[in-house]
């Protein structure tokens, strides 16, 4: 059993921010045509599906295999990297280790057994409204709602993309016409409602203006998805809404 | 306080205040008890032993003993453990016999060749009342003090001498106290695991006696207390947080001192919240003409913030954390208290501790729904359910928050 590979740090550091805020252990499952990991946080309101294809490696080597990771013990050598540094990623099977190499730095990290790590399911969901917008919108509905509200509305009309949050005493909107979105599709108005906790843990790993895809149906999940190394991977991230009670 | 003019018409008579005993009083007949020995320079006693450090004056505080006027094992009057099934005024009664001696010392100067710093260390660390005498530069000065956070005691005066007789050390305390390598948050959990009472770990911790040698320092005994119980919660949170979930609702409730106290645990991924009711007339509502609720919480990933609530936001979670490690089970708790008008003085953030803990420890009503744990908060609560929920973080989320299993469909 073999796994050998190559990457820019910046790439594995996406993969950890993605991650990180949902589960402290994911199970990544190893190919021969790159690697791929599913996780959903312990109340189970949000679940992150990730692809890192191989072309998003500088080298990619591997067998099938699952690797058995603590997310903390990776960020702490990754965090000592730089932007343009090329981490290298080996499996010592001998000693269940994987070993990380930052240039001239090296972390024998124990990796934990999976037997135990689910598998979960990712629910097919029907959305019909959908979005593409530039990343930099959906962040800023979220972080002019967070200091009103613990929850926001996701709605997407015919013609319109809108956030919507309201505080006790404060409103706030983000409305963005259909001509100002990358695309819109939609029959009708569709609005769920979206803990804003976990739309930050979301938004975080976001960069600049690239696109996103945002689903929505009412009162359902939301399925959020973006590309990330340079296209080579692909980010879906779902979201269980909250109910409007009286 | 009330205003005066409402306390000079009533004298005690009328409860024009609202609450259910007059506090002036319940002060004056403890102060009444302890006037004879506010004549004297000297004080002969045995101390319980307890310490107190003071945060006035910060970097610079107050250190010094607290000594009552009787010989004898005194310890229970610094064990808040022994004290929830005894009344109120029983507590004033023999916290206002202790006497506070005071000396200015920077919180750096642990080490001081200084008597008084020294003693007073060595009293904090003692396991047995110890026979204490102290001369003081003026008669003692003051009314009992009472705070939200610790326990009441009587008047002070600056130490001109003091004597202490030999201490005994609680060995597992003084390993801890030898050991200046060891980090103060693990010598701290170290002696938790090996029982020693939170209150006598508070104590130890207050004369900087854990920690690396160079970051030894005093700590003012309110910091000290909130410190530790914290320190305790975070690291029995970690194990709450990887275990099984229970599996059922469960509904603790207690009434102690005129608090009400529930504490509903769900099956769910550890989340904690602390929501506090205070009725006009009691304590931390002496004005207002409405109830007044506040709620501190954190749902799984913890919080970064201090409390709003302070410092019996951690207390409570320490107690919900020993019975879920206990049971090595995980749930979502919310504390719930509802403080009527006979809660008349603050005894300190003990009392949250002990009696989250008494709570705890009685058999709660099960339920295989969350409505029906509600009917018992109903039931128990002047509250109304929905007001609780509207002021709760983690009820409404739990309530309103699906979940991805929700939509998953059978195919």
């Amino acid at each position: 059993m073999s796994f050998n590979a190559k990457i820019k740090a910046e790439i594995l550091k996406t993969l950890i921010e993605v991650t990180s805020p949902l589960v402290s252990e994911v199970k990544l499952n190893i190919g021969k045509d790159g690697i791929s990991l599913r996780a959903v946080d312990p109340a189970h309101v949000a679940m992150v599906d990730l692809q890192l294809n191989k072309e998003a490696f500088e080298e990619y080597q591997a067998d099938e295999m699952e690797l058995g990771i603590d997310i903390d013990r990776l960020n702490a050598i990754m965090r000592l990297s730089s932007t343009g540094d090329i981490v290298s990623l080996e499996y010592d099977e001998k000693n269940n280790r994987l070993i990380v190499k930052v240039g001239n730095l090296t972390r024998k990290m124990a990796l934990i057994d999976t037997a135990g790590m689910p598998d979960p399911k990712m629910p097919t969901l029907d959305l019909p409204g959908k979005v593409i917008l530039k990343a930099s919108e959906i962040t800023k509905g979220v972080k002019a709602s967070e200091s009103i509200s613990d929850h926001l509305a996701l709605i997407v009309t015919d013609d319109a993309f809108e956030v919507f949050a309201e505080g006790d005493t404060d409103i706030v909107n983000l409305k963005l016409p259909k001509d100002s979105l990358v695309e819109l599709e939609s029959d009708g108005k569709y609005k769920s409602l979206f803990s804003i906790d976990y739309l930050n843990n979301m938004i975080k790993p976001l960069k600049g203006d690239i696109p996103i895809t945002i689903k929505v149906g009412n009162d359902n999940p939301t399925r959020v998805e973006f590309d990330i190394a340079e296209s080579k991977g692909h980010v879906i991230y779902l979201l269980a809404p909250r109910i409007e009670s009286e | 306080m009330q205003s005066t003019s409402l306390c000079a018409l009533c004298r005690g008579t009328k409860y024009l205040c609202g609450k259910s005993r007059c506090p002036v009083l319940v002060r004056y007949y403890s102060q009444e008890k302890i006037k004879p020995l506010l004549n004297k320079l000297l004080i002969e006693g045995a101390s319980p032993p307890s310490v107190f450090i003071g945060r006035q004056g910060y970097p610079k505080v107050s250190i010094g003993p607290l000594i009552p006027p009787v010989m004898g094992d005194t310890s229970f009057i610094d064990t808040p453990e022994q004290w929830i099934n005894h009344s109120l005024d029983e507590i004033v009664d023999f916290r206002s016999m202790l006497i506070r001696g005071t000396h200015t010392v920077n919180i750096y100067d642990v080490e001081s060749p200084d008597r008084i710093v020294q003693l007073t260390r060595e009293l904090a660390l003692s396991k047995n009342s110890v026979f204490t005498e102290a001369f003081f530069q003026k008669k003692p000065r003051g009314r009992i003090v009472f705070s939200d956070e610790v326990q009441p005691y009587g008047p002070s005066a600056p130490i001109k001498k003091f004597d202490i007789s030999n201490p005994k050390y609680d060995h597992r305390i003084e390993k801890a106290f030898y050991d200046t390598d060891l980090k103060a948050r693990d010598a701290v959990l170290t002696l938790y695991e090996n029982g020693v009472e939170v209150s006598k770990i508070q104590r130890a911790f207050s004369v900087g006696a854990f920690g690396t040698k160079k970051y030894r320092r005093f700590v003012p005994t309110r910091w000290s207390i909130t410190a530790v119980d914290s320190n305790i919660g975070e690291y029995l949170m970690s194990q709450t947080k990887t275990a099984e979930w229970i599996n059922e609702y469960r509904v603790y409730y207690l009434n102690q001192y005129d608090n009400r106290w529930i504490i509903l645990m769900i099956p769910y991924a550890w989340q904690y919240e602390l929501i506090e009711a205070w009725y006009p007339n009691t304590t931390w509502n002496p004005y207002g003409s409405n109830i007044a609720i506040f709620n501190s919480y954190e749902f799984y990933n913890g919080r970064k913030t201090y409390a709003e609530i302070g410092g019996c936001y951690y207390a409570a979670r320490l107690a919900v954390n020993e019975t879920l490690t206990r049971e090595r089970r995980q749930a979502a708790a919310v504390v719930m208290r509802e403080a009527h008008p006979g809660y008349i003085l603050p005894i300190g953030v003990w009392n949250v501790r002990e009696s989250v803990r008494k709570a705890l420890s009685s058999e709660p009503y099960r339920f295989d729904t969350i409505g029906e744990a509600l009917d018992i908060v109903r039931q128990k609560m002047d509250i109304p359910v929905e007001r609780w929920i509207k002021n709760s973080a983690v009820l409404k989320n739990l309530l309103q928050q699906k979940r991805l299993e929700d939509f998953l469909r059978i195919t």
